[in-house]
């Protein structure tokens, strides 16, 4: 009977080493050639690096590109995310770095900017080689349906006239995008955005939570995070900061529509290590660009409230340059840093 | 009425479907498996599992999911009353009398009242989800900051109050998970508090590695230390309970049903403080507390009671407003948008079918569980009969596995380690563990909600009036500090006057 114990936690063990490998049983394909290229790439497994723990954007954006690019025959390795939290990315990041290796890319987002902006990361963009801007989310400003608030411009009116007049929820912390989309809009209003009142929350299902009841008077979050509040009139979306209407919520004013010059993207993207041959480069130009026209991509996008934003590696250099001006203008606007 | 038993019924035919069938059980066993597994959470077993869900049908991947969460709870208090090592947050509580009366031969009878208990919890809790999950969600929406503050506050001074004899060791055990809960980035301020530029730090140290470290290791390290214990051989008793046993367990499971319950559907709670609650609770009402802490039954049934209650009220939350209620319903939130499922309030009116069958499948699984639960008993508390030499490596192994898996990363092996040698010396000078991991699981949580109240309120006294559930949370705060002093001054008294 000793042994009936003993197997079964030898049993337990073994269950766990094999999910812990995170590795889809059915991925063990035989590496195929591309016969028609004289460069030979990917050899071996692609990994792709998830900065964040499972269930959030940068997961679902890293377990949606393994699947898509399995099983559209993109890429005929197999393909494993391996997740490594912390620090905003930047133990993801760090991991990226410390690879020699075109096989490994990790997600981004504007935090490989801001983090280093805010004095939190000697990272930057720079320190990786940039392939791709995958999609992007828009960033809403809401209030409760009784709001005396009818508009964006409304909510600006006030604080204008005074800054600490109004609860502001964000999440999940300062120099982020929900935050700093809120200040820019607020500073092109003409708002002293160092006087804000923000309530920082751990996650956008909080900032609702929070909104819903009534603990807060304003929020700014992700369309997706409000949408089906906002349909189902628990709450109101006032401002969106897109270049043109979403999609199922054209009664919801862009922030252009009211005035105020603001398109921000909350966009992901993906980079690799530091120094990848050019031919790497193209390589993923060319498969993720595949990737990102697929049906199967375009239905996750839909699922999960994302907009298309495909940028291949050259024009992610570039749109990361833009990026980096306007957050450091920012956030030292917000007082954030000197 | 008539239009929700249609539902009702069409849902119970639709879980009742093989394929369904099939999930629930799937789901229920992985749970219990993991659910015992030091650190191995359900919210990790369903991470792992999201590609897999990928291609299903929506509705059964939310049946298999869940299936894996509630199937934990059970799981969870195998290992605490085995081997006083909790495979999760919510299954502390069991320790306190599992493991206790494990040690007088009583393991079967803890293993066979923890499966009964979460039974009762999970289907009463299923049944109140039917009947209140639109009101319920309403309530949860009236705790803001104020109400969260003194809510964890609440458990916090509950959970001391435990420590009867030792106020002050526990109050010193809880300042120290209280410290230990500001490391990390400061939300409101964006500061790195204690990280010592360690990137891994800087989401301050996961609850679960505290609680393997201090329970799990510690255990191992002291049974090192105490060899000669394991050689007198644990006399099984019979596995199956009393009627005294069941009379003593009764109401206590009963009466904890809807405390674990309305935690759970509080956004940010969950099961670890629903069944501290329950635990403290049952100790204040019983007539013998003195029996708590050795092996009292109820001490083991009531908060497993609650914590299944907890484990089905988290999903109010979650599908009324797609808000989650806990880490595990954050995940399976994440992986519902993925198939094109948003929860929310439009979930009821748009998706019933799938709300219905997924209400009826968590009955029809915690029939599976209490069957799998109870037959699994005889092989489980043979896991006492395995010599030393290979259970307490395995259980180092397991908890080691078992915190890679939360960040994978290594530095946590090392916080592993120095949790167990903690965890060791609070044993051995006899301070409690229960208000440390309490404060490592509320602290941040209670000081942001704290912070957040003062930029919403004019000071710490409008904070305590803001409401009436303030005012009612603030008098049990101090209630469970001077509860226990009261009784035995009374007692006293009686003592002088006879």
């Amino acid at each position: 009977m000793r042994q009936a114990s003993f197997l079964f936690l030898l049993t337990a063990v073994l269950f766990l080493a094999a999910c812990s490998s995170d590795t889809p049983s059915s991925d063990s394909r035989s590496p195929t050639d591309d016969a028609g290229e004289a460069f030979n790439f990917p050899t071996k497994e692609i990994e792709i690096i998830a900065p964040a723990t499972p269930g959030g954007g940068w997961d679902a954006t890293a377990r949606s590109m393994q699947k898509i690019l399995t099983d559209e025959g993109l890429i005929d390795q197999n393909i494993i995310v391996v997740n490594k939290p912390g620090g905003g990315g930047e133990v993801g990041w760090q991991y990226l770095k410390s690879k020699e290796d075109g096989h490994f890319i990790a997600i981004n987002s504007s935090l490989v900017i801001t983090n280093h902006l805010l004095g939190q990361s000697e990272l930057t963009y720079e320190h990786f080689t940039p392939l791709a801007i995958l999609s992007t989310e828009w960033i809403s400003v809401a209030v409760a349906p009784d709001s005396e608030f009818k508009s964006g411009v409304d909510i600006m009116e006030k604080l204008k006239a005074d800054p600490k007049s109004l609860k502001i929820a964000v999440a999940p912390s300062l120099g982020n995008n929900d935050h700093l989309a809120f200040v820019q809009a607020a500073k092109l209003y003409g708002v002293d955005v160092t006087q804000l009142e923000f309530m920082i929350y751990e996650s956008g299902g909080d900032v609702v939570t929070a909104l819903l009841g009534g603990h807060v008077d304003v929020a700014t979050m992700s369309v997706s995070e409000a949408k089906e509040q906002h349909l189902a009139g628990k709450l109101k979306m006032v401002a969106i900061g897109s270049d043109a209407p979403v999609e199922g919520l054209e009664d919801v004013q862009t922030w252009t529509d009211q005035g105020i010059d603001l398109v921000f993207p909350h966009w992901r993207g993906v980079m690799g290590p530091p120094n990848m041959s050019e031919e790497e480069v193209a390589f993923w130009d060319e498969t993720l660009h595949q990737m990102t026209e697929s049906e199967a991509w375009k239905e996750i996008l839909k699922n999960n409230e994302w907009t298309p934003f495909y940028k291949n590696s050259s024009e992610t250099v570039a749109f990361l340059q833009e990026q980096t001006t306007r957050y450091e203008q920012l956030i030292m606007d917000a007082g954030l840093a000197d | 009425m008539g239009i929700e038993m249609q539902y009702f019924m069409e849902g119970l035919s639709s879980a009742l479907q093989p394929i369904n069938l099939l999930w629930v059980l799937v789901g229920g066993f992985l749970g219990t498996i993991v659910g015992m597994l030091p650190g191995i959470g359900p919210a990790t077993a369903i991470a792992i599992l999201i590609p897999i869900t990928f291609g299903m049908n929506p509705t059964s991947a939310l049946i298999l999911m869940a299936a894996i969460y509630y199937g934990a709870m059970y799981g969870g208090s195998r290992s605490s009353i085995l081997l006083n090592t909790p495979g999760d947050g919510s299954a502390i509580a069991a320790t306190f009398d599992g493991y206790p009366m494990a040690r007088n031969g009583m393991a079967g009878q803890a293993l066979t009242i923890s499966a009964i208990a979460s039974f009762i919890g999970g289907i009463l809790g299923t049944i109140g989800f039917i009947i209140l999950a639109k009101p319920l969600a309403e309530f949860a929406l009236k705790f803001g900051p104020a109400e969260y503050f003194l809510l964890f506050l609440f458990a916090l001074s509950a959970t001391v109050s435990l420590s009867k004899d030792h106020m002050v060791k526990g109050f010193i055990a809880m300042m120290l998970g209280l410290m230990l809960s500001t490391v990390g980035i400061d939300r409101q301020t964006g500061v790195h508090r204690f990280t010592f530029d360690i990137p891994q730090l800087s989401e301050g140290i996961d609850f679960l590695v505290v609680i393997i470290g201090v329970y799990a290791v510690s255990e191992v390290l002291y049974n090192y230390l105490n060899l000669d214990w394991i050689k007198n051989k644990n006399k099984l008793g019979r596995l199956w309970i009393t009627k005294e046993q069941w009379k003593r367990s009764k109401w206590p499971i009963f009466r904890n049903v809807p405390i674990g319950f309305l935690i759970g559907v509080l956004p940010g709670a969950g099961g670890a403080i629903a069944s501290m609650l329950s635990y403290t609770m049952e100790r204040q009402l019983s007539k013998e507390p003195e029996r708590f802490g050795k092996g009292a039954i109820e001490g083991v049934a009531a908060p497993e009671s609650s914590n299944n209650a907890a484990s089905v009220g988290a999903f109010i939350p979650m599908l009324t407003m797609g808000v989650p209620g806990s880490g595990t319903t954050a995940v399976i939130l994440g992986a519902l948008i993925m198939l094109g499922i948003r929860p929310g309030p439009l979930l009821f009116e748009h998706n019933p079918d799938m709300v219905w069958t997924f209400i009826n499948s968590m009955l029809v699984g915690n029939i599976f569980l209490i069957i799998i639960n109870i037959l699994l008993i005889g092989l489980l508390v043979k896991i006492l009969d395995t010599p030393p030499r290979i259970l307490y490596p395995l259980i180092l192994i397991l908890a080691f596995i078992g915190t890679y898996t939360l960040s994978y990363s290594v530095i946590d092996f090392f916080i592993l380690i120095i949790f167990g040698i903690i965890g060791l010396l609070m044993k051995l000078l006899h301070f409690p563990i229960a208000p440390l991991i309490l404060a490592v699981i509320v602290g941040s949580e209670m000081e942001q909600n704290f912070r957040k109240s003062l930029i919403a309120y004019d000071g710490v006294l409008d904070i305590l009036l803001a409401s009436p559930i303030t005012v009612t949370l603030c008098i049990l705060t101090i209630l469970s500090i001077i509860y226990p002093f009261m009784l035995s001054w009374l007692k006293n008294l009686k003592t002088h006057q006879a």
